[in-house]
């Protein structure tokens, strides 16, 4: 029997700053046992847990592509955990546990058009969607795919080199946004809600995926809903606290549903038929 | 039935001699706090109605290591606790708590991964339960597909005849336990039929009968039901209810460190009722106050889990009854519940 | 006054306080679910009234569901409760205005324990009770007993029956009795030599699962986050090590300092009957022999750990 509480040691191969105000970074990591990593096969939206030994662990979103060879995680210093993580060098190790989770599913967003909205730090699993999607050996499997991001300022949006690349391409359409105008953002200005009113087409045939806080998702879901996206095509990922990550310590629940388990990724369909307890 | 005869004398030196080659575990009274233990001898077995604390921390520990961390030169070495190859008796477990073990095996054994902690001490273990004659009125077993002779997850069941006792095989590695040792008799068709009787008789005597055919149905429209803020007015927020529980088997984990380059995760008991069960670190908590705790276990043991696992996640042994500092009891909200 | 004819008079006073919509709400006690046992009731139409009782099995510190109401309570207090009260009043914790105290003169509560030994853990069927006997009626026995010798050992020695603030009283006012020793509770430990105690409190101690229940009937345990959650930093871990089981207890009564009013609630409470009031009526007798302080007497006075005073000792500092 597999111990699924032992994590893997891996290390840290590179910090990298996302915000002005540093309290959100990236961190690639590289396992200490190749092999463990070559079997720690991910989907994009699944998480894992990270440990920091002596402190604890702390559930985190992959941001890496599953088509990259190195594992990457945006972590926000909230707690004591993260405030742990926030506080390691390069080349510190720390425990990973995972891929848990559902992620995102891929098979329903192959041949269609895709609408992704993120909101603030809520962007790390989108990215890493969005890197697999933009794959070249994944290209074109999918159809459109158009993202809005929108943040408090522009000094908070994450992975500003990549919103820089994929600014270039034209097989995907990127709107960074901001909430309200500032100094030297020459960008859209507005809500992610506001925007896909102006870029949503096909709406009855196309997925809509959201991440973001709570508020956002609830202001945003009626006005997909609107747009003519069916429930069971808006795709979400809930955030929960997360112990065990694999549905046995039984805090997670949503209903008879686990978020690490049966989640993070639910479909507004889904949800509705759930508690609403989130 | 097939099952051996034992007078009492013989079923001390049959338990003595378990304990020469395993670990068993019994009921014991500590200065009159009632709780399952390892004995040494069975003249420590003390046999109540339902000991204080019952038997699922013996497969279920309050309180554990799951592995130990050491830096050294830069790396970090971890060393899981194994659970121990041994063969571990646990005697005396009332049929409502062997049952519980059979809930927590499905939570603890579905889905991808396994919960190997409790389930290679579980596949360790031999249960010998003991059945219950004299059900209280807060007893309610039969109500939530249980019974005071019940057999779900026991591999022996001991049965008090008066003069003597008859152990009952139940499963096969109960059978393999009781086969080697060929000295005691084989239990005879009268005291076979005097199991029978009293069986009856206790499933009779049940006092409580809580009708709770489609109470998974009923929940299913009552999330936003004003029920909840009637029924949670009393609850202090404690974890007696869940603590004492057969089947309750919520856990956090933690770090602790011992010295500054050494540690271990620890896992331990948790509560839906405690308020931090559900804090997030962005300060949301999606169960702020103790009517959205007190929904949650009511539905998670009378609708999730058993949308889950087809199974009622409540055993009626009535613990949470006895104990509760404010008599909050449940079967008063069940019956609110199948009423409203 | 007989307990029966105090309820006859407190219904009627909760029904006067209801209809004239004086409060919205009576938080009192009625008859449990098992024969022996009451529970905190919360009633707001005035037809319900007569769910009240008052007798010896009143066990619960009721003050404990005062906090975070905005609305006007008329809630039922023996003198413990009613000093809690006062003591949650002082931290600004409830609003007099919006309490209204119907005070129970009270001659003590049953400790449902000490029964429960006494019938050697027999189930109870059927109990008869009144101010000074309790019938208890079971499988092969029928018992009398009296209350006053099993009464919990914090109303054995309990100075204050009588509530120091009420806006109304149930009954005639009993007799402040003066036990032999007012905290014989905690001085029969303090007759132990050093190794006793150690054994005496790791026994005790080593029962306990941290279920918190003596935390959370306490009325003046009202932290939003209790220190036993906090993680930044940590100050203990929940683990059975006796010393982290031993640091929750200890730090915790060091937070009652001053503000328990020995209702004896906690360690009625707790499901292992651990003897927590050893240590707690510790803390009780230290701060009346360092600072002359009850809690819970009067609304105006100060506790000593929220003020100092220029001839406050100060042996710790020599």
């Amino acid at each position: 029997m597999l111990n699924p509480y032992l994590p893997n040691l891996t290390v840290i191969k590179k910090i990298t700053q996302e915000n002005d105000l540093n309290d959100i970074k990236t961190f690639k990591l590289a396992f200490k046992n190749s092999n463990k990593f070559r079997d720690f096969k991910y989907r994009c939206g699944q998480f894992a847990e990270l440990s920091l030994f002596g402190v604890g662990e702390c559930p985190i979103g992959i941001a890496s592509s599953p088509s990259d060879n190195f594992l990457e995680f945006t972590v926000k210093k909230v707690g004591m955990v993260t405030t742990a993580l926030h506080n390691c060098e390069e080349g510190e190790i720390i425990g990973v546990r995972g891929p848990y989770g559902n992620g995102w599913p891929i098979e329903r967003l192959e041949s269609h058009d895709i609408f992704i909205l993120g909101g603030g730090f809520a962007f790390t699993t989108l990215r890493s969607l969005i890197k697999y999607i933009l794959h070249e050996e994944n290209r074109e499997k999918f159809g459109k795919l158009c993202v809005i991001y929108g943040t408090r300022d522009p000094g908070e949006l994450l992975y500003k080199y990549d919103l820089r690349t994929w600014a270039t391409r034209d097989d995907i359409q990127v709107i960074p946004t901001i909430d309200r105008a500032s100094n030297g953002w020459v960008g859209r200005v507005g809500f992610p809600n506001q925007i896909i009113k102006e870029v949503a087409s096909d709406t009855e045939n196309s997925l809509a995926i959201i991440c973001g806080p709570p508020i956002m998702i609830r202001f945003t879901i009626p006005i997909l809903v609107k747009l003519g996206f069916p429930p069971k095509n808006i795709l979400t990922s809930l955030e929960m606290r997360m112990k065990c990550g694999i549905g046995k310590c039984g805090r997670c629940n949503i209903g008879n549903k686990f978020v690490c388990k049966d989640g993070p990724v639910f479909s507004y369909k889904e949800l509705q038929n759930m508690p609403k307890e989130h | 039935m097939k099952g051996r005869i034992f007078d009492k004398a013989q079923l001390s030196e049959f338990i003595d001699d378990l304990i020469k080659k395993r670990k068993v575990y019994a009921p014991i009274n500590k200065d009159g706090l009632t709780c399952f233990s390892e004995i040494k001898s069975s003249s420590e077995i003390y046999f109540d109605f339902q000991s204080k604390l019952s038997s699922k921390e013996i497969l279920f520990p309050r309180c554990e290591t799951l592995f130990t961390y050491k830096r050294v030169d830069g790396d970090v070495k971890l060393e899981e606790m194994k659970v121990k190859d041994e063969e571990i008796v646990l005697f005396g477990v009332p049929p409502c708590e062997a049952r519980g073990f059979i809930l927590i095996d499905k939570a603890f054994s579905s889905g991808e991964f396994q919960d190997v902690y409790y389930l290679r001490r579980r596949e360790n273990t031999i249960i010998i339960g003991k059945s219950c004659q004299y059900p209280r009125n807060t007893c309610f077993c039969t109500s939530v597909g249980g019974s005071p002779f019940g057999r779900e997850g026991v591999d022996l069941l001991l049965h008090d005849l008066g003069e003597k006792y008859l152990l009952e095989i139940v499963s096969k590695k109960g059978e393999k336990l009781i086969d080697y040792i060929q000295k005691y008799e084989n239990a005879a068709e009268t005291d076979i039929k005097m199991v029978q009787r009293i069986e009856k008789v206790a499933k009779e005597s049940m006092k409580t009968r809580l009708e709770l055919k489609n109470i998974e149905e009923k929940l299913d429209n009552m999330f936003e039901d004003p029920l909840w803020k009637i029924i949670y007015q009393k609850c202090v927020g404690c974890g007696v209810c869940t603590y004492l529980c057969p089947t309750c088997y919520c856990f956090d984990m933690f770090d602790e460190q011992v010295t500054s380059s050494e540690g271990k995760r620890i896992r331990i008991w948790d509560s839906c009722q405690f308020p931090l069960f559900t804090l997030q670190g962005s300060g949301e908590n999606p169960r702020p106050t103790g009517k959205e705790r007190m929904r949650q276990r009511m539905m998670h043991k009378f609708n999730y889990y058993p949308k889950n696992y087809d199974d009622i996640a409540c055993v009626g042994c009535g613990r949470c009854i006895r104990e509760c500092p404010v008599n909050l009891d449940i079967r008063e909200v069940l019956n609110k519940i199948m009423t409203q | 006054m007989l307990m029966v004819d105090s309820v006859q008079t407190m219904r009627k006073i909760a029904k006067r306080l209801l209809e004239e919509k004086s409060v919205n709400l009576i938080i009192g006690y009625e008859r449990g679910t098992l024969p022996f046992r009451t529970t905190p009731c919360f009633i707001s139409d005035v037809k319900e009234v007569d769910r009240l009782i008052w007798d010896v099995t009143c066990e619960n510190n009721l003050a404990k569901y005062l906090k975070d109401r905005g609305e006007k309570i008329g809630i039922l207090a023996k003198g413990c409760d009613a000093r809690s009260i006062v003591a949650c009043i002082v931290e600004n914790q409830i609003k007099r205005e919006n309490v209204f105290i119907i005070g129970l003169p009270c001659s003590g509560v049953i400790d449902r324990k000490k029964v429960e030994s006494e019938l050697n853990g027999k189930e109870i069927l059927e109990a008869t009770i009144s101010d000074d006997e309790i019938i208890l009626k079971g499988e092969g026995y029928n018992k009398r007993l009296p209350v006053k010798g099993f009464l919990d050992d914090s109303c054995v020695s309990c100075k204050h029956r009588n509530p120091p603030l009420y806006d109304v009283i149930v009954g005639e006012k009993v007799l402040e009795e003066m036990g032999d020793d007012e905290f014989i509770s905690t001085s029969k430990i303090e007759d132990k030599s050093i190794d006793e105690r150690w054994e005496y409190f790791t026994n005790e101690l080593s029962k306990c699962i941290r279920c918190y229940a003596c935390r959370n009937v306490c009325p003046l345990c009202y932290c939003e986050e209790c220190f036993v959650d906090q993680n930044m930093p940590t100050w203990l871990d929940k683990t059975d090590n006796i010393s982290d089981i031993m640091v929750y207890h200890i730090v915790r009564v060091f937070h009652t300092a001053g503000r328990c009013v020995d209702c004896g609630a906690c360690s009625r409470a707790c499901p292992l009957g651990i003897d927590l009031r050893s240590i707690t009526q510790k803390m009780v007798k230290l701060v009346k022999e360092l600072y002359d302080f009850e809690t819970g007497l009067m609304l105006e006075e100060v506790p000593p750990l929220a003020t100092f005073k220029q001839d406050d000792p100060q042996e710790f500092m020599k």
